[in-house]
């Protein structure tokens, strides 16, 4: 019999049954694969049977014998339906058009999950769902044709974290390196993919761009036992840098950034974690990349000013004094 | 809807879920035609042909004439006779949870209540063993966008196909108007979010900027579905303020490469040169200004002009 339809079998009879099943039964219900061989060879074959149905999330397991039954196996049927979500139509709107957004964009891990999972989140809706009606432009470089297939195997191998072996190239240095890496975790930041993870080669854990990934290969060595955990305390947030003034790995300077007009009260927005203050909003930024956050503060408009320390603002000075003068204008 | 997904998974695994998915909705769904089965599913009509044979050989032992899921087209609609207990699909696994709130998160902070609503409400459908490691798994899939005031609304209006009143900045007039309009699609190019609706006031398709929006509002009048556009290539938008050719040093270069590919052009002295179309002035200023001097606008003067007097702006505040 073939697999698929040997687990479908199984579901229906777990689903229907009032106690649990013996395996004597199971073996008896399916003689052709539970019967034949040897009891072990038997057994190890449900045993990879179950193990597919779990991955699936189907609740089955085994359950001892106690004074009224037979110990064998349920599928917790409380566990296995999909109950009615509840979601308001609004909720509904907003996760789709993420979801259909992020699938049409094609560069999002985990597609075949998100897939399945705006199936069954729009499972109970009565209105037809509508084709995906945002569209969002992800992982912003120019040869992005492997970025839906890396990605897809990076979420895989994270799920079950398993180790991978990348060549990875470098435009510093313009060259390929070859390492092996336990991936922990994938993050978007300003349109790009970064996978965060144990470099085994430099014996640390490594950013990674994924659109500079060349070639990927997922440890197919038992592809059911981990390969490596995952730091209880870790946090991507702590890896990626998420503003243009995070992470350069320079001493840290405490600048005072002033936001007015139309500005003011986008603080929140531009400066997270700062509130608004009203018409003329002061933030004191942390930064690791000095130059990073001059830039973005340049950006902004003539709004956004820094206020000090002097040498920042000297350094905005100068940084406006060479646009403007690589633009015609004369030095003021 | 329709939701088709490069094949990657072992073949086992993707063809239980399916099948598992199948059987319900068509139980829920009866006389829906074998295209649009096959659209839902996510497979071609083919595939969901040898689906369904598969799943007529599904059933329970004994294997009794009842035993098996009776599934069956009629007419080229598909129906379920018998479900054999598949009466609803099952709970969302850990991953599929981890998956699609990840992409929630994409139209966040703009989404707000409804996400942080929907998001609580997705983690009780999972199963309980699924809590944990969906919580663990979180941690794995982390994005950040910056999505725009108004897409949340706008997504709304588009999924539930209502008229909707906004407050736009016409940069020609350089005045505010209201306008009614029925939202068909929203997309981002360049950092920029648009609006392609049917503006009932102007009474002709068009494209709005989500950041000219001031404000906006959701009717309760219904419209119709729009015949269906398909993938079109960007509107006009793109050539409205013709090319601008921008230059950039060579400290900057090898990521301007990386972004641009081909379209970067190398210069004898390691800088590179691109271009980039002109129709938008403020999200060109501002990307040329975020380059703090290593880049450099080459033509036409408007743009050159834009960013001198931009850069001039910002020294005389100082």
């Amino acid at each position: 019999m073939e697999r698929t339809e040997r687990l479908l079998d199984l579901v229906a009879l777990l689903l229907d049954a009032q106690e649990p099943m013996p395996w004597g039964e199971l073996r008896d219900a399916f003689p052709e694969d539970y019967g034949a061989g040897t009891a072990d060879s038997a057994e190890r074959k449900f045993e990879r049977d179950k193990a597919e149905l779990l991955e699936l999330g189907i609740p089955i397991s085994f359950v001892p014998a106690d004074d009224e039954r037979a110990a064998g196996y349920v599928i917790d049927k409380s566990a296995y339906y999909l109950p009615e979500v509840g979601l308001t139509p609004d909720e509904l709107a907003v996760l789709y058009a993420a979801g259909s957004a992020a699938l049409a964009s094609g560069a999002f891990p985990g597609r075949q999950d998100l897939a399945h999972a705006l199936r069954k989140v729009g499972f109970f809706s009565d209105e037809p769902l509508p084709a995906p009606k945002v569209r969002l432009e992800l992982g912003g470089v120019a040869d992005a044709r492997e970025l839906p297939a890396r990605l897809e195997a990076l979420w895989t191998a994270i799920n079950a974290r398993k180790s991978v072996d990348l060549e990875y190239y470098s435009p510093h240095s313009k060259a390929l390196t070859t390492r092996r890496v336990d991936p922990w975790g994938l993050a978007l930041r300003r349109g790009l993919w970064t996978l965060v993870g144990f470099c085994h080669l430099r014996a640390a854990p490594r950013t990674f761009h994924v659109h500079r990934i060349r070639a990927l290969t997922v440890n197919a060595q038992k592809p059911r036992s981990a390969d490596f955990e995952v730091p209880q305390d870790f946090r991507l947030d702590d890896y990626v840098a998420t503003w243009p003034w995070e992470f350069r790995f320079h001493p840290p300077v405490d600048v005072v950034v002033e936001l007015s007009g139309d500005l003011a009260p986008l603080v929140s927005r531009l400066f997270p974690g700062q509130a608004s203050q009203g018409e003329r909003a002061q933030v004191t930024v942390r930064a690791t990349d000095l130059d990073g956050l001059l830039k973005y503060v340049l950006s902004l408009g003539a709004f956004a000013r820094v206020l000090s320390p002097p040498q920042a603002v000297e350094r905005l000075r100068a940084m406006a004094r060479r646009v403007l003068e690589a633009h015609g204008g004369g030095a003021r | 809807m329709s939701i088709n997904v490069d094949k990657g998974r072992p073949q086992v695994h993707e063809r239980l879920r399916r099948l598992l998915f199948l059987v319900p909705f068509v139980a829920k769904n009866p006389g829906l035609s074998v295209e649009e089965v096959a659209r839902e599913a996510g497979v071609s009509r083919e595939e969901l042909l040898e689906e369904l044979d598969l799943l007529t050989l599904v059933g329970r032992p004994p294997f009794q004439p009842d035993d098996f899921v009776d599934i069956y087209v009629d007419d080229g609609k598909v129906y379920v006779e018998l479900d054999q207990r598949l009466s609803a699909p099952p709970r969302l696994t850990a991953a599929e949870g981890v998956a699609l709130a990840a992409a929630a998160a994409l139209l966040k902070p703009a989404a707000g209540d409804a996400l942080t609503g929907a998001l609580a409400k997705l983690e009780t459908v999972l199963p309980p063993h699924a809590v944990q490691r969906y919580r663990d798994m979180a941690k794995t899939l982390d994005v950040a966008m910056e999505a725009p005031d108004g897409l949340a609304t706008l997504s709304q209006a588009i999924v539930e196909r209502r008229e909707a009143e906004l407050d736009y900045f016409t940069a020609g007039r350089g005045q505010t108007e209201r306008r009614r309009v029925q939202p068909h699609e929203l997309f981002s190019h360049r950092g920029l979010w648009y609006l392609a609706a049917h503006c009932l006031t102007r009474g002709d398709q068009r494209l709005f900027r989500l950041d000219r929006i001031a404000s906006l509002r959701l009717t309760d009048a219904r419209f119709d579905a729009p015949a269906a556009s398909g993938q079109r290539a960007l509107p006009g938008i793109v050539d409205a303020g013709g090319e601008v050719r921008v230059r950039f040093e060579p400290a900057v270069a090898p990521w301007i490469i990386e972004r641009f590919g081909d379209g970067a052009k190398a210069l004898p002295d390691g800088a590179v040169e691109v271009t980039v179309p002109g129709d938008s002035e403020r999200w060109l200023t501002r990307w040329i200004l975020s380059f703090g001097g290593d880049a450099v606008v080459l033509s036409p003067q408007w743009a050159k002009d834009a960013v001198a007097q931009a850069a001039a702006a910002s020294l005389h505040s100082m």
